[in-house]
């Protein structure tokens, strides 16, 4: 706001020509004072009027100065204070809202940086900030502000700096978080399931990897929770697997126990031994369960194929209900013995499952068929229809996909079990409609858990091995049996060959006396006398009896028919040889030539030599061929 | 541990083999000879068969019972539904009448000598 006075120039005023006019009137004024003076006077006179004139003319001028030197001073004063009054509303009005703009908004408008302004003057000023008003006060002012305006700058960027710092900090701490989340943590959990140890665990995790110390004291803290309580579960489980396998062994026993006092007691005890025998089996089932969970291992194994059919019967045998469970099996195969106890459990929880679930009064169907692929028993009860959910989670269940103990819901143990030993051995378990009503379990049980059939070969080999023993030698009973001779041949071997030899002997007329029978029949050749009675042969009752109940129990069944066939065979091999010459089978007629030969008692140990066995060993030392002849 | 490694015996518990039942036909002894009156057929119990394919020629039960492993009171049980069933008879070697001729317990004592001293 320019005070009007100082933009333009003050007019030429009067006060300059005050001196001449002084002097012109001066001088009109006193020629006629001095004229009309006498002349004597005329001198001083003109010389007064000059002085009075000089003295007005000096006085004139001086006035004049005065009053421009005023003038002037009045002017300047007027500037001074109009430059002042645009200053001020050049402060007021620019450099303030500048500096408050920047104050407000430090990023866009930086102390200084406001960019050219028109001062009040029109001249340009330059940026507002570097602009400072004349005056010393407005100067104060302006300092005033501007210190208060870098303060507050300079507390913004403080701020500022402490908002990016805390930006970083969150953003790393973030960074971690989701390392941590999805790195570190899974890595713990399954390093420490898979049985490392803590120190092991934190090495490996690189927990110094985590910039944000809180970050890395949580992971550590959680790791290390982790795996104490890894450790907890790892030490119950192995402490309960412990014990259970103790509680295992004794169940084992007792029922061992149990089945010498059934052998051993009568009739009287009979019921309550089985009925002991069947909690005890059942006590072995619930622990065995338990055990299975726990990681421990079943409580029995098996050294020997087991017929299927036993392998129902001892699923059965271990549940309450057992009276409910119809088994129909007329197959032959046998589980293998690695497999058998696994498919027992196995079956006995799906039985055991089956009858819990239908009613008390009806019964439980079991039913075997062979195929090609293996076996399928199928469990069928009718009882209650399962709901759609129940039958989803047991599908699960015997899937084995809930392997994890967390995933076991209270007291419904069983199916896990069947899991677990479905994935163990390769069965496959599926659920379906029973056409009875209620639910059919289908248990497949692969080809390679089953045993070749190797059991009837097996009982030929003994009904091949039977004979010498149950006809020739059994006959006389001070006669060394193959068996005990097989068992102490070593020893016995050299004094057996004085006593084999004349053994026959004795027992020569026996088989002479039933020699005919055998002869014709091929049957039983010790069943009829020449009097047509039935007679036992001697001794063969208690031999069999002592037999059995002493060594392995060798079927008697059907002894007669094979092995009289096999002697014969042998006995006319033999026959032929000693007809054609006596060299012509080498080995064979050996045990066959000794000098007693007419008799067809020779045709006794003939049969010996085809079972592999250590007998006739001493007969050949005995009666080598070449000895013979 | 003490556990035995392995097991030997067989897993079928008696209770299975005879169904729970622990009664005994009261007409069956010891010595009551059983015969076979027909083959086993398929399907049938194991233990069935086995005493089927023994008995074709006569044996006492208790016979059966040391050829099975089973102890007398189960294979009586055992025989006794196959009786029931007609698939085996049974005689009885000691019929009433022939009680009273058992010999003098002095014969028999003389016999018993006599094989002691053999």
């Amino acid at each position: 706001m320019a005070h009007p006075d100082a933009s333009r120039p003050r007019p030429k005023s009067a006060w300059r020509h005050l001196p001449i006019a002084t002097l012109v009137v001066t001088a009109a004024l006193g020629t006629p004072v001095v004229l009309a003076a006498p002349d004597a006077a005329r001198p001083w006179v003109a010389g007064t009027v000059a002085a009075a004139g000089g003295c007005l003319v000096l006085l004139a001028s001086a006035a004049a100065r005065l009053h421009r030197r005023l003038t002037a001073q009045l002017d300047r004063t007027l500037a001074e204070s109009a430059r002042q009054r645009s200053e001020a509303a050049y402060l007021a009005g620019a450099v303030v809202p500048e500096m408050t703009a920047a104050l407000k908004d430090p990023t866009t408008a930086a102390p200084g940086a406001a960019g050219a302004v028109r001062g009040p003057a029109g001249a340009v000023r330059g940026p507002a900030g570097a602009w400072h008003p004349a005056e010393p006060q407005l100067l104060a002012v302006q300092r005033a502000v501007e210190e208060a305006v870098g303060v507050a700058q300079r507390r913004a960027a403080a701020v500022d700096g402490e908002r990016r710092q805390a930006v970083r900090a969150l953003a790393s701490m973030s960074d971690d978080l989701r390392k941590a989340m999805a790195q570190t943590l899974p890595t713990a959990v399954r390093r420490l399931g898979e049985g490392a140890s803590l120190e092991t665990v934190r090495a490996e995790l690189r927990l110094s990897q985590f910039a944000n110390a809180h970050v890395r004291e949580l992971v550590e803290a959680g790791v290390r929770e982790l795996a104490v309580s890894e450790r907890r579960s790892a030490a119950a489980q192995a402490a309960s697997a412990k014990a259970l396998s103790r509680v295992q062994a004794q169940a084992v026993s007792i029922l061992a126990d149990l089945r010498g006092m059934q052998d051993r007691h009568g009739e009287a005890v009979l019921g309550d031994l089985l009925e002991l025998d069947h909690s005890t089996s059942q006590l072995g089932l619930l622990t065995d369960r338990l055990a299975l969970l726990m990681g421990g291992r079943a409580s029995r194994s098996w050294n020997k194929p087991i017929p299927m059919e036993s392998v129902l019967r001892g699923a059965v045998g271990r549940i309450a209900a057992y009276r409910r469970v119809r088994i129909n099996c007329s197959s032959n195969a046998a589980v293998s013995g690695f497999a058998a106890e696994g498919v027992m459990h196995l079956l006995a929880e799906l039985m055991d499952n089956a009858t819990s679930f239908s009613a008390p009064i009806d019964q439980v169907h079991v039913y075997v068929e062979e195929r090609s692929a293996g076996i399928v028993v199928t469990v069928e009860d009718s009882g209650l229809k399962m709901a759609d959910a129940a039958l989803r989670r047991a599908e699960e269940a015997v899937s084995g996909a809930m392997s994890d103990l967390a995933s076991l819901q209270g007291t419904r143990l069983g199916l896990a079990v069947v899991g677990r030993l479905a994935v163990k051995y390769g069965i496959s378990v599926s659920y379906r409609p029973s056409s009875r009503g209620g639910t059919g379990v289908v248990v497949h049980l692969p080809a390679q858990l089953l045993a070749q059939q190797r059991t009837a070969p097996r009982r030929t080999a003994h009904e091949l091995s039977a004979p010498p023993l149950g006809r020739a030698v059994a006959a006389a009973e001070r006669t060394p049996s193959p068996r005990s001779q097989s068992a102490d041949a070593p020893p016995s071997e050299t004094t057996d060959a004085p006593t084999a030899a004349p053994a026959p002997a004795p027992a020569a007329p026996s088989p002479t006396a039933f020699a005919p029978a055998g002869d014709q029949g091929t049957g039983d050749n010790g069943s009829v006398t020449a009097n047509g009675l039935p007679v036992r042969p001697p001794g063969r009752t208690m031999a069999a009896a002592d037999r059995a109940r002493t060594r392995t129990k060798r079927p008697a069944d059907d002894r007669p028919t094979r092995d009289a066939g096999k002697s014969f065979g042998a006995f006319h091999r033999a026959r032929l040889a000693a007809a054609a010459g006596e060299p012509a089978p080498s080995a064979e007629p050996a045990p066959s030539s000794p000098p007693v030969m007419p008799s067809p008692e020779p045709a006794l140990p003939s049969p010996e030599p085809t079972p592999p066995s250590p007998e006739p060993a001493p007969f050949a030392d005995s009666a080598d061929p070449r000895h013979a002849d | 541990m003490s556990r035995r490694p392995v097991d030997t015996g067989d897993p079928d518990r008696l209770y299975t083999i005879t169904g729970g039942r622990s009664e005994a036909p009261d007409d069956l002894d010891l010595v009551s000879l059983i015969v076979s009156e027909c083959e086993p057929a398929r399907g049938m119990q194991s233990e069935h068969v086995r005493i089927l394919k023994l008995c074709r020629r006569p044996a006492a039960v208790v016979e059966i019972a040391a050829e099975l492993g089973l102890p007398v009171a189960v294979v009586r049980i055992l025989v006794g539904d196959l009786l029931a069933m007609e698939k085996v008879t049974a005689r009885h070697p000691r019929a009433a009448p022939a009680v009273a001729e058992l010999p003098e317990s002095s014969l028999l004592l003389e016999v018993l000598d006599g094989l002691r001293n053999l």
